[in-house]
């Protein structure tokens, strides 16, 4: 194990986790605390609250209805990031391969289903994620409000999905069984750190995103739910 | 200090404050994806596709302050995160490009996060009035509501003559008395228009009179002769004790009349204080009154039967302009509708309509600033006269004075021949009083 694996594989994942978890909760506690007097309500609404909000949040019916092409960038691209962080749950946790195998899904039946959804999911995520930053260099009226944190983001992004596929696709396969390796050992606090450089550089991107995310507009994921409630209420 | 000084400790220590709120605001200056969508439904950008008209930059000038004093990413990395600091220079232009937004609302119906970047104009607004930059236009009108409650500066003994005339327009309309009462302790409804529906676009006011005297309740309304303006430009100032303070005059005027339904007029903007802000913001408390619109209230009537009309009175054709006010902030779209399609022959609609209607480009007070004119004209009116245009109308009806007064300008700049008034003028052309419709004069050409 060299220095610098051991920091990206034996350290940072504690400090990201760490700065994650109490970033994003002083976030939201932060905006819970705030007072709303007053309604906010945007018309259309039924003014049901939950029931829109869940549509918003699965659906992105308004974006739909204001702008198709970036709807349709947008929604795979949160699609096939849920898709790829369920897998990643697979890393950490057998459920979901009991759950498959259970309703009689084989063991190669799941490798499949794994290469199927998660290959495709790592492919859709590269291609929505640099469509989404050519569209913020090209289109006039995305680019005029870009600012470095919005290439930031977009380029984090590229750097963990590139490597991703890397594991995925590349020459010396990484797969869930190394990657399992890795997660019992920092899980027990005695972190074995693999030596795949795209393992490595996966890691290492994906601990800078989780760093960043409580201090950027990727807190979007936990503000979207105050936002549209707020817009979609119409009772106070 | 210098007044530079004065105008950076000011700026930041109100922007600053957004810390604590309302919610909305706190959210919107942490949750901005930038993608863009605000510019694709913007009537201001579509009428000049420029940087400084797109909403996530102007909204951009309040967060980036924001974050420079508020976030620790900010203050380490300024331009990094995204924060920027107080220049002097900038802040010159704020009064113009804030006042380049309409408040609309639109980007807020379709921003995925359901941002409303007039939350944020409107709070810019509010720290250029702290600081004396109201525009002059706009303060006259507010002097003018403060000092006389309402925002045409007109007298009691005024309003009283401009409603004895009313009264005397229907009477040779219909041959017979409809009554207007004033002042009346004791109505069930105290009726509340935007001032020029009372002195200048007097066919709304018409209309509401006469459908009390259809339904035989002609002596269970009023209006106050020191009360009939339900303007409040604090709104769009963004001063919230001058908006509490015209608001309260109406309330309690509402409360000494002892009535049970304060009936407000054909105006969007006061409709939205009225309703969606003092009622549901409890300002005053538990009200002994409830607050509804005369277009629902009138809708309702329809609906149960008890108006007749000749839609021969009405042979041209109509399509009504939903004030976003109404439509967006307090989602009365069918009312409206339910009126005209009684009271006209060709009623037709603009595309898109209802609540995702584009802004007539004259909201939040730039109707009322005639430097602007030119700015809508050319640039926030664009698409409304498009729209309007592809309808084929003869006839726009809406339901606010701001619309009303820009979208006259507006198909005068364009020299359409395209007559705008109200809804309840409209009907007040049809509605049958004991059995027969207005033998109008021409009031238009």
């Amino acid at each position: 194990m060299s220095r610098t694996a051991f920091l990206i594989g034996g350290i940072f994942p504690y400090l990201a986790a760490t700065v994650f978890l109490i970033g994003v909760v002083s976030r939201l506690r932060a905006w819970r605390r705030v007072p709303q007097p007053g309604l906010m309500t945007v018309y259309p609404t039924k003014g049901s609250g939950m029931a829109e909000l869940a549509k918003e949040a699965l659906f992105f019916p308004s974006l739909f209805r204001g702008d198709r092409t970036l709807w349709l960038l947008s929604w795979s691209f949160h699609v096939a990031l849920a898709l790829a962080l369920i897998g990643h749950l697979r890393v950490v946790t057998a459920l979901l391969d009991r759950g498959l195998a259970t309703v009689g899904v084989s063991s190669s039946g799941i490798a499949a289903m794994s290469a199927i959804a998660g290959g495709g999911a790592g492919i859709v995520l590269l291609v929505t994620v640099m469509t989404l930053l050519a569209r913020r260099l090209l289109v006039a009226r995305v680019r005029e409000v870009s600012t470095p944190p919005d290439f930031l983001a977009l380029l984090l992004l590229i750097a963990v999905i590139t490597t991703g596929n890397v594991m995925r696709f590349g020459g010396t396969h990484f797969g869930l069984a190394e990657t399992r390796v890795w997660a019992v050992s920092l899980l027990t606090f005695s972190p074995v750190v693999p030596a795949n450089p795209a393992f490595l550089l996966h890691a290492f991107f994906a601990e800078l995103t989780i760093l960043y995310v409580a201090f950027s507009k990727l807190m979007h994921f936990g503000g979207f739910f105050f936002t549209v409630a707020l817009a979609k209420r119409s009772q106070p | 200090m210098t007044d530079a000084q004065t105008d950076r400790d000011s700026v930041v220590k109100s922007v600053s404050a957004i810390k604590s709120g309302p919610r909305a605001l706190r959210l919107y200056m942490d949750v901005c994806a930038k993608c863009g969508t605000c510019a694709e439904v913007c009537p201001v950008y579509y009428g000049k596709p420029e940087a400084k008209y797109n909403p996530a930059n102007r909204s951009d000038l309040i967060r980036t302050l924001f974050k420079r004093h508020n976030t620790l990413s900010g203050k380490l990395l300024g331009g990094l995160a995204g924060a920027k600091d107080f220049d002097q220079a900038e802040f010159e232009a704020w009064r113009d490009i804030f006042y380049s937004c309409t408040a609309c609302r639109r980007c807020a119906q379709f921003c995925p996060f359901g941002i409303d970047n007039s939350v944020i104009t409107r709070k810019a607004r509010t720290i250029l009035d702290g600081l004396g930059r109201t525009p002059a236009t706009l303060q006259r009108v507010i002097k003018a509501s403060l000092e006389t409650r309402n925002t045409d500066g007109a007298s009691a003994v005024a309003f009283k003559a401009a409603i004895a005339f009313i009264e005397e327009e229907m009477r040779d309309e219909h041959g017979v008395d409809i009554k207007i009462p004033v002042d009346v302790v004791g109505a069930e409804y105290f009726y509340l228009p935007p001032s020029g529906d009372a002195l200048v676009n007097i066919e709304a006011t018409m209309g509401v009179a006469k459908v009390f005297h259809v339904l035989g309740m002609g002596d269970k309304w009023t209006m106050s002769s020191h009360c009939f303006d339900g303007a409040n430009y604090g709104l769009f100032t963004g001063n919230d004790a001058q908006m509490k303070a015209a608001n309260k005059a109406c309330v309690d005027e509402a409360k000494r009349l002892g009535v049970k339904f304060l009936l407000m007029g054909e105006c969007g903007h006061a409709h939205r204080v009225m309703k969606a802000m003092m009622v549901s913001g409890m300002w005053w408390g538990e009200l002994p009154f409830q607050v509804i619109n005369c277009m629902e209230w009138t809708a309702d009537q329809i609906r149960a039967g008890r108006l007749q009309f000749d839609k021969s009175k009405n042979p041209q054709s109509v399509t009504y302009h939903d004030p976003c006010n109404f439509a967006k902030s307090c989602g009365i779209v069918e009312a409206p509708r339910v009126i005209l399609r009684a009271a006209c022959l060709d009623y037709r609609e603009m595309t898109p309509s209802g609540a995702e209607n584009w802004c007539c480009g004259g909201g939040g007070g730039l109707a009322a600033m005639s430097e602007l004119r030119e700015f809508r004209m050319t640039v926030s009116g664009v698409k409304k006269h498009e729209q309007i245009k592809s309808t084929g109308a003869a006839f726009v009806a809406t339901a606010c004075a701001n619309c009303k007064r820009q979208l006259a300008q507006l198909m005068e700049h364009h020299k359409a021949r395209v007559t705008v008034g109200g809804v309840h003028d409209m009907l007040s052309r049809a509605i049958l009083v004991d059995g027969k419709a207005a033998e109008r004069k021409c009031y238009e050409e």
